[in-house]
């Protein structure tokens, strides 16, 4: 009965963590719809006496792989989203078609079987579920465990010819970078020093404030280009930033 | 209290002997000074596979294993030590040309056409982890037709696939290409892998096993009620397989994947994949769903059609040398699945067995040859890639020129050329079955066979009858190992074509124990 329950109540759940992962736009939101249906999934192996493969699913697929997943996104930023715009014209429609029809068409394959009562899991799990697991995966199962090692160095070594870049050179030291700022200055009149930093006042302290010169007029060199740009198309910049800018592009 | 197994080191030597070179390999890599590793590495990958190759004749020799290795996973059987034998061969040849001119990117994670890229090839800089890759590869193709077990076939089936995913992306020229056909291979791949491993899900539930001799006995019993699954299970396993061969409609990978990596990788993969993916297949349809055969045929004689035909005409309208060698692959897939239909009582299927392990072996040498010719003929951007480039070649470099030209009427199957006998042994087994779906199966196959030839022959007079363009691509002198790759495969499709008897023998010796079953 509490077996009954629970399916119920998770399948609810799952699936439409499932849909939601599908049908989000936003990276973050399927990762985190991902992780329910992954927390839903081990509950279920957990109710189907499977504890060791619960825990593991927590473990390793919630617990590492999820976060890394996670990781990656906020390595790429949140606020990336991909193109939607299909460059196969009709293609979403026609995926959407063959999904459906394919679902269907496992839906009735798998609804239509017959299922006897399992039979032998009680006394397959009598000498406890780990046990048993280890030993099938160290007796029958020992070559096919043995081979997985072979794709955990390919992926490593594959991650690092992928991402890893040897220096082929000396990294410059501050008196280097020093000297060039420098060279710089002499040739092309760049300034050596840092450009002035945003202003900071009693009421604000924020990248979009420019800094003001001594003589109090602002330095055009501490205001942001691209902010000052989406001002300007907000209409919320402030006149003094926007007539410094324009005085000085003409 | 667990027993421990018992694993047959000796029957399992070959596929030892390759994974411990390749994980000795990337110890090279960690530990070796630069300028060393190269020349560690080539000798220890060569000396990998000969001795493999060696320990396979010893098998052969001492006699052959009649019940699976490794607790029943892996099954060491006549046919499988025909595959070895061949895969191992065929590897041999492509690392000959992996190692033969610096076809790799000098440094992958710089981006490309970047100065840093630059500056890496100034340096010399070179990405010598291509070599245990290679052997990793090399090492799940001897796995993937061998496997007793889906689960053992599953994992053999990424242990062949992952690197092979990293060695394309790793072409020195058209590099964005390269990246391009990296990403689309392993998206697919891991795409149809999905399917697999759902296929051994849904046959687990029906057989309650995911033995391969499991499955055959459950199926001996039939009823049960679970009779969907066995066909939804079965459908879902084919497409993982098929996918690997390259069948249509899961074709569409083949000709962007083999444009876009380093060619020798394309003479690899071309070559030992098919070899390994149709053991795989062979093994799948015929131990395990043999006693299901009048379920799945007519869906692979579909299948099989399609490919021949699909492969056929698309070759037609390629400018590109290796997408229309792609689509020639293809093809030849198509010709091949109609030998795993061949099946009828136990003369019968080792009949269709010694053929088709003769084709893979023609089909195989043959397109190691192509593509190392094709490494050959230079632009100054790298290969000369456009079949009009390839124009009046036959003028300027007559040699190199007839021996394409005798490649290509190897692969249209022209009497005289190891291509007609593995056409032949195919065909003659499918014919020998005498059922009439079979029989039309083949005469489409020949027709395919007709319109295939015409495109090869299009290339041959490309290249003899037409004038040379005074810009044209110039033909490099080849090393020895290439000057080797393409003597030995021009060899065996001038000896195969002539003189097949000793190998058809030894397929037909390899064949007549059939699988393990």
């Amino acid at each position: 009965m509490g077996e009954t329950i629970t399916f119920w109540v998770l399948a609810v759940v799952s699936v439409s963590a499932a849909l939601g992962l599908v049908f989000s736009r936003k990276a973050v939101y399927c990762a985190l719809m991902l992780g329910v249906v992954m927390l839903s999934l081990a509950v279920l192996y957990a109710v189907q006496d499977a504890p060791f493969l619960a825990a593991v699913q927590i473990i390793v697929y919630t617990g590492a792989v999820m976060m890394l997943f996670l990781f990656v996104l906020m390595l790429v930023g949140v606020d990336s989203s991909d193109s939607l715009v299909e460059t196969i014209r009709g293609q979403r429609f026609w995926a959407v078609v063959a999904g459906l029809a394919f679902a269907a068409l496992v839906a009735l394959g798998v609804g239509n079987v017959v299922f006897a009562p399992a039979a032998g899991l009680g006394a397959v799990n009598a000498a406890g579920n780990v046990p048993s697991l280890a030993e099938l995966i160290f007796t029958r199962y020992v070559f096919a465990f043995e081979v997985t090692s072979a794709l955990l160095i390919t992926a490593a070594l594959g991650a690092m010819v992928l991402a890893h870049r040897e220096r082929l050179e000396q990294k410059a030291t501050q008196r280097e970078l020093s000297r060039e700022r420098f060279v710089k200055y002499g040739e092309e009149g760049l300034d050596p020093s840092p450009l002035p930093g945003p202003g900071t006042y009693a009421r604000a302290n924020a990248i979009d404030m420019p800094a003001l010169l001594p003589d109090g007029k602002i330095s055009k060199l501490s205001v942001n280009r691209y902010i000052a740009r989406y001002e300007a198309e907000e209409g919320t910049i402030d006149p003094k930033v926007a007539e410094i800018l324009e005085g000085e592009d003409k | 209290m667990i027993t421990a197994p018992t694993i047959e080191y000796f029957a399992l030597a070959p596929l030892l002997i390759i994974f411990g070179a390749a994980i000795i390999g990337v110890l090279v890599e960690a530990f070796a000074p630069r300028y060393l590793r190269r020349a560690v590495h080539v000798p220890l990958t060569l000396l990998s596979l000969v001795g493999a190759f060696a320990l396979v004749i010893l098998q052969t020799v001492r006699g052959v294993p009649t019940t699976p290795a490794a607790m029943g996973s892996v099954a060491v059987d006549g046919p499988t030590l025909f595959i070895w034998g061949t895969i191992l061969v065929l590897s041999f040849v492509s690392v000959l040309l992996i190692n033969d001119e610096e076809q790799f990117v000098p440094s992958a994670a710089a981006v490309p056409g970047s100065a840093e890229e630059e500056k890496a090839i100034t340096e010399g800089a070179a990405h010598t982890e291509v070599y245990p890759l290679a052997l990793f590869a090399i090492g799940g193709m001897l796995l993937f037709p061998a496997s007793n077990d889906l689960l053992i076939m599953f994992v053999a089936l990424e242990v062949m696939s992952l690197p092979l995913y990293l060695l394309c992306g790793l072409a020195r020229r058209r590099r964005l290409l390269s990246q391009e056909a990296s990403v689309k291979y392993f998206l697919l791949g891991a795409f149809s892998s999905a399917f697999f491993l759902y296929g051994t899900a849904l046959l687990y539930g029906f057989a309650g096993t995911v033995d391969l001799l499991g499955i055959r006995e459950r199926l001996a019993v039939g009823g049960g009620g679970t009779e969907t699954l066995l066909l939804v299970g079965t459908a879902m396993l084919g497409v993982g397989l098929l996918f690997k061969i390259g069948a249509a409609p899961f074709q569409a990978w083949k000709p962007d994947v083999y444009q876009g990596a380093p060619t020798p990788i394309t003479a690899l993969m071309a070559s030992g994949t098919l070899v390994a993916a149709f053991g795989a297949v062979l093994r799948v349809f015929w131990v395990a769903l043999g006693n299901d055969s009048w379920n799945w045929e007519p869906i692979m004689w579909g299948v099989a059609a399609l490919t021949m035909v699909a492969g056929s005409i698309l070759a037609i309208t390629q400018t590109d040398i290796k997408r229309m060698l792609a689509y020639s692959s293809i093809a030849h897939a198509g010709f091949l699945l109609v030998g795993v239909m061949a099946v009828g009582e136990r003369g019968q299927n080792a009949l269709a067995l010694s053929g088709l392990l003769f084709y893979l072996v023609t089909y195989g040498i043959t397109t190691v040859g192509a593509f190392a010719i094709v490494t050959l003929v230079r632009d100054p951007g790298g290969e000369a890639w456009h079949l009009s480039r390839w124009a009046g070649l036959g003028k300027r470099s007559p040699k190199l020129a007839g021996l394409f030209a005798f490649f290509l009427l190897a692969f249209a199957g022209i009497p005289l050329t190891s291509g007609f006998f593995g056409k032949y042994a195919v065909f003659r087994s499918a014919v020998a079955l005498g059922e009439a779906w079979l029989t039309g199966l083949v005469v489409l196959a020949v027709v395919a066979s007709a319109a295939a030839a015409f495109f090869y022959v299009r290339v041959i007079v490309l290249m003899f009858f037409s004038d040379p363009s005074a810009d044209g691509p110039t033909v490099v002198t080849p090393s020895w190992a290439t000057s080797t790759v393409v003597g030995f495969s021009a060899f065996a499709t001038v000896a195969l074509g002539v003189f097949p008897q000793p190998v058809l023998d030894l397929a037909e010796k390899a064949a007549k124990s059939l699988f393990v079953q």
